[in-house]
């Protein structure tokens, strides 16, 4: 699984601290996230989606192996 | 139906507090604390106190292991719940060997050797919750 969490950060202009703190996790979830090391329950992709104001599937991204 | 796997996960997602696990680490530094005087300091018949120390060492560790993280969130309830299994498998592994290497080692230091003995509870058990919390503390580290 591929993600551009930290592309969607960038455009809103927030640090990962801050992202975690929107979502309600720790900012070293969000720094897994980012480098792929974690995939996120629907829960948290759904509240990113939301807060991205954007579909999941525009920043989640299914590699070749799943 | 519902209503027991309701109360299933009520079981499954218990924590107690943060707080706790300072009071976890307190009550476990004055049982190895103990442990070493009765060995060392005291004289006579101190049997029930290391009872009592071995005891205080698991409950210890017990709320050590339960005990909330500050940041609480999915990705260390998933690292908890790998570290517990982790655990489960290397205490049992423990468990099944650690008698032969005790038997083997005892028999190369002493040459009459001693007879094959299962480990006790305490060792089992204090060893699951280290390990439970060495790894779930160092899985932590490098998420």
């Amino acid at each position: 699984m591929q993600n551009t969490i930290k592309v969607e950060r960038a455009i809103l202009n927030i640090t990962q601290d801050e992202l975690a703190r929107l979502i309600g996790v720790s900012r070293q979830t969000i720094n897994s996230i980012e480098a792929n090391r974690y995939v996120p329950s629907t829960v948290l992709a759904l509240k990113l989606s939301k807060l991205f104001n954007k579909p999941v599937n525009d920043f989640f991204i299914l590699g070749e192996n799943d | 139906m519902d209503c027991e796997r309701q109360r299933f996960n009520k079981i499954i997602n218990f924590r107690l507090p943060h707080k706790f696990m300072s009071i976890g680490i307190a009550i476990a530094a004055v049982s190895i604390i103990t442990m070493f005087i009765r060995a060392f300091v005291l004289e006579g018949d101190t049997l029930w106190l290391k009872e009592l120390a071995k005891k205080g060492l698991l409950v210890g560790m017990l709320i050590m292991s339960i005990s909330r993280d500050r940041e609480e969130d999915e990705k260390t309830m998933l690292l908890r719940s790998q570290s517990y299994a982790i655990a489960f498998v290397v205490g049992v592994v423990y468990a099944l060997v650690m008698p032969y290497i005790e038997l083997g080692v005892s028999n190369v230091v002493n040459s009459g050797g001693e007879v094959y003995k299962d480990l006790g509870d305490f060792q089992v058990l204090s060893f699951m919750l280290l390990i439970q919390l060495m790894f779930y503390h160092n899985l932590k580290r490098y998420r």
